[in-house]
């Protein structure tokens, strides 16, 4: 297995990079440790508000024995979540990912996915590691770029829907079915994957799964139902899905303080089981945004925004819009003596998630409704 | 041949950036960054998209059109390049 690097158009070997900057050091760097039995925090460095809070907590709990990766995901409180994944987790989930691709041959993975999260480092690394085949990436790929290369036989992409609802757009003339796609952070829609399937005379299996469970289910192209990678046992409690499986994490770490996890680990995943290894998405838990393919918390935001000054409170509320590239949208409704500006929001954003462009709709001259017990519940117009 | 006026109304239209007026965004100002306006990896893609659709211009490489996308003014001037080469 070798790394190539499609920017600079050379093999690249691993090695440790004590801060690594761009997506192919940080390929580099994961790999290395995953290789050598090397710990590793992995985070996107980019988000300042991330950063500033790992650099808050004390470093040694960080470092737990028997770990291989540390990832950072947004928690439903509000603040990140360290999810702790041992080398097993991780062999054993890529092990069940290709028993479904079945006896397909691969002789290189291409990967549009960035290597400081669990999708890109498990999917787009540890996967070709395990086959060992080569792993090409860049910095940045557009859509016609990557149609060049999943021409190429024998070639699995490693991709978003994002990428999925592009090609559909470009509409380009050519048969993939040579090669197969892998997507993650979220289903595709069904219309997206049908015409996909009809555009391009390949597949694309859609890996349902989460920082802290790993690999849950699976559907191909305009599928419904998801179909569980083996090892993993599902059932649901309040209607959302709880899975146990050689892929979940066994350690957390929840506002500076390690939690074991103890099966079932339960998801904020609204879901309808259908049998013991299929069942259907029906939502997500309504406080979890999905932004290019980052999960980010509405309260942490409501938080962020009603630390501003004149702003009392916030309400967000997640708009689904499948035609765009970036599908959820945050309704926000804030009840404030002022209005509260979009440049300004803009602004604050960027000082948080750095530069992630959030797509967001202001509501001001709003009262926020509560129940009885004090959560939000709605607005009225003034 | 088209202005960065008629682009930034794509831009603010295309990528959902309703409370911003063509106005508010600068002819050298970057696209992408933490400076300027702040645009992602994603509104990238949503861009060639845009572009190709609006302008009828492909973009084909990212790395050759890496200073294309600087900002609204780079991009207009190799819009309107490839339409005038396309003449």
């Amino acid at each position: 297995m070798k790394i190539y690097d499609m920017d600079n158009k050379c093999y690249v070997n691993t090695k440790e990079i004590k801060n690594p900057k761009t997506k192919i050091e940080q390929l580099s760097h994961v790999l290395y440790c995953f290789e050598n039995d090397i710990f590793d925090v992995v985070y996107d460095k980019s988000q300042p508000a991330l950063v500033k809070y790992i650099n808050s907590l004390n470093q040694d709990i960080l470092y737990q024995d028997g770990m291989q990766f540390l990832y950072f995901t947004s928690g439903t409180t509000g603040l990140p979540t360290g999810v702790f994944k041992t080398k097993e987790n991780s062999i054993k989930q890529a092990e069940a990912l290709l028993k479904t691709l079945g006896d397909r041959k691969f002789n290189r993975v291409v990967t549009t996915v960035p290597f400081v999260h669990i999708y890109g480092v498990d999917i787009g690394a540890v996967v070709p590691k395990l086959l060992d085949i080569d792993i090409w990436t860049k910095e940045n790929f557009l859509p016609e770029e990557l149609v060049l290369e999943a021409e190429k036989e024998g070639t699995l992409i490693v991709t978003t829907p994002v990428f999925i609802k592009a090609l559909n757009r470009i509409k380009k003339d050519v048969n993939l079915s040579g090669s197969y796609f892998l997507t993650s952070t979220a289903p595709v829609p069904k219309d997206d994957g049908k015409k996909f399937f009809e555009l391009y005379n390949t597949s694309v299996s859609q890996l349902f799964a989460s920082t802290e469970t790993g690999l849950m289910g699976h559907k191909i192209d305009d599928e419904e139902i998801l179909k569980t990678y083996d090892g993993v046992v599902i059932d649901e409690k309040y209607g959302m899905l709880r899975v146990s499986s050689p892929f979940v994490t066994q350690k957390i770490l929840n506002d500076g303080v390690i939690e074991e996890v103890k099966p079932p680990f339960q998801t904020e995943d609204i879901v309808e089981i259908l049998s013991e290894s299929e069942f259907k998405l029906l939502g997500r838990s309504s406080n979890l945004a999905k932004i290019a393919g980052k999960r980010i918390s509405t309260q942490q935001i409501e938080g962020i925004i009603e630390a501003m000054d004149e702003v009392e409170c916030v309400l967000i509320k997640i708009r689904r819009d499948e035609r765009a590239l970036k599908d959820e949208i945050l309704d926000i409704y804030v009840e404030s003596k002022i209005g509260l500006d979009a440049k300004v929001l803009r602004k604050t954003l960027k000082e948080h998630f750095g530069a992630m462009n959030i797509a967001f709709k202001i509501f001001n001259n709003v009262k926020i409704t509560r129940s009885s017990v004090g959560k939000k519940i709605g607005f009225k117009e003034l | 041949m088209i202005t960065t006026d008629d682009l930034k109304e794509k831009i603010i239209a295309g990528l959902g950036l309703e409370d911003m007026g063509i106005d508010e965004i600068e002819d050298d100002s970057p696209l992408f960054g933490e400076d300027g306006l702040g645009l992602d990896s994603v509104d990238a893609i949503e861009l060639t998209l845009i572009i190709e659709k609006e302008f009828g211009v492909k973009i084909k490489d990212m790395g050759e059109s890496e200073n294309v996308f600087s900002t609204p003014k780079t991009l207009v001037e190799f819009i309107n390049s490839q339409l005038e080469s396309d003449k």
